[in-house]
């Protein structure tokens, strides 16, 4: 008898932690969704890639280490970001305010947990964060991780899919 | 049943002749890398040549091309990431020595009667390295203590109206060790995406606004007539203006400069298709404006020359 009620007790811890980890994931993509991020340059990458700062907001380290590879694909199509220290900021992929919202669909599926704009970007110190890039704000934590984007081929992927346009379109 | 035969051709013809004006495009515009004369004067490409008693300075391009290898890696960096986005760009070491052979060529050439190769002034001034884009390039070295950092600027100008259409340009990181060429690929590198950010403003602009381009009009001095001269009771230039504003899009234009003699259109918009769906340069725009002034009543013998894409002259009085 105490043998099920210890299988029963950890199923629920499992599945209480899971719960709880899915909700974490769904305040992250939240945050993404409201722009709740901030982009740094941080060096100058290999032609075609962007090495940059995500600053990613979430009650979990790991979530938010996750989370910074969305965003900053997020915030290369959407946002563009500045310069610093003799580094040229760069212009968002589309000048299209609208875009996220003519292309809802697609983006979400795009964007979801397990999506393709992970093939795009890729943790540039392996998600090490290091002290200082580890804030506490209110309950949240806000940890800047480095990644490194393909910008070359994620323009490559949206013009492909008609979701931007290419320079040479039209001629 | 053989009437029934070419009937069906008939229509299979019009049909595959819809579908192909369909699918015409626009004109691509032509792109090319040019150093500026900025840095061909300060690194010593330049030539002097005496211009009735004045010294007039010309970019040696020929001697920058075959001295300067920091030139070539550049163009050629940025020649592959045109080239990534769609376009070709015209090498210009390569033009200027096409330009070169075909000087030495009309030089030699002669018919068995001994007669030279016809060129008028105009054919040789449009012998000229062109392109509808021309993108300055300018960069400099900068040196504090043992580090080095490369100053890069990139201009796209659109050949024939002059303007700045897109411009990148900055310092980069400084650096101990990392060799020119490498400092200049990675200016590049930074400072392409925001100039081809440019460029994408200019051709969106260009296709919701049409082409910008200049007409002139001009006269040959054996014309006994002038652009004041009235016909039907209306004046020449007022003419010629009425048809700018109802062909143009949106009727935008400037008539910036007008005399008897000659008139000047610029920031003339043009569609890029005809009626037709057909592509449409500046020539083939202005060639409306030549066939109307040649008809009845106004049977003006005229002439229309064309530069590049985007500039047309009619000169009126003569072929």
């Amino acid at each position: 008898m105490k043998k099920y009620t210890t299988i029963w007790m950890l199923l629920l811890i499992t599945g209480f932690s899971s719960a709880v980890n899915a909700q974490t994931n769904k305040k992250a993509n939240a945050d993404t969704e409201a722009w709740r991020y901030e982009l740094e340059v941080a060096g100058t990458g290999v032609q075609g890639t962007y090495l940059l700062k995500v600053w990613s907001y979430s009650k979990k380290p790991n979530v938010a280490i996750e989370q910074a590879k969305k965003n900053a694909v997020h915030g290369i199509i959407f946002k563009g970001f500045a310069g610093d220290q003799g580094i040229l900021g760069k212009p968002p992929l589309t000048t299209n305010s609208n875009l996220e919202q003519e292309k809802d669909e697609w983006f979400k599926e795009f964007f979801a947990d397990g999506g393709k704009y992970q093939k795009f970007v890729s943790l540039a110190s392996d998600g090490a964060v290091a002290a200082e890039d580890r804030m506490k704000v209110g309950k949240q934590y806000k940890i800047g991780v480095l990644v490194s984007v393909n910008v070359a081929l994620l323009r490559k992927d949206l013009e492909d899919a008609g979701i931007i346009k290419s320079l040479s379109a039209g001629f | 049943m053989k009437r029934q035969i070419i009937k069906a051709a008939l229509l299979s013809l019009m049909i595959l002749g819809a579908i192909t004006s369909g699918y015409s495009q626009a004109k691509k515009p032509t792109l090319m890398v040019v150093p500026s004369d900025v840095w061909c004067n300060t690194n010593g490409y330049m030539q002097t040549y005496d211009d009735q008693g004045t010294k007039v300075k010309i970019p040696d391009y020929k001697r920058a091309f075959q001295e300067n290898s920091d030139l070539l890696a550049v163009i050629s960096k940025i020649n592959g990431v045109m080239a990534e986005r769609g376009f070709t760009v015209k090498n210009m070491e390569s033009v200027v020595k096409t330009l070169e052979s075909e000087r030495a060529e009309d030089a030699v050439l002669t018919s068995k009667s001994g007669a030279g190769v016809s060129e008028s002034p105009m054919d040789k001034l449009k012998k000229v390295a062109k392109a509808d884009i021309i993108i300055q390039l300018t960069w400099d070295v900068l040196r504090t203590g043992p580090k080095k950092s490369v100053r890069f600027t990139l201009q796209g100008l659109d050949a024939y109206t002059d303007k700045e259409v897109a411009t990148a340009g900055g310092t980069g990181n400084p650096s101990f060790s990392a060799e020119t060429a490498v400092l200049l690929e990675e200016a590049v590198a930074d400072k392409i995406d925001n100039f081809n950010a440019g460029l994408q403003r200019h051709f969106d602009d260009m296709f919701a606004n049409g082409r910008e381009i200049i007409i002139r009009i001009k006269k040959f001095d054996s014309w006994k007539n002038d652009l004041e001269t009235e016909y039907g009771g209306k004046e020449l230039n007022v003419i010629i203006e009425d048809w700018v504003r109802a062909n143009s899009v949106k009727g935008r234009f400037s008539n910036s400069d007008a005399t008897e003699n000659m008139m000047l259109f610029e920031q003339v918009r043009i569609p890029l298709y005809d009626a037709n769906g057909n592509a449409i340069d500046a020539r083939a725009f202005t060639r409306g404006l030549q066939k109307m002034l040649a008809a009845a009543p106004y049977s003006i013998v005229n002439k229309l020359t064309a530069k590049g894409l985007g500039q047309a002259v009619i000169v009126l009085g003569e072929k």
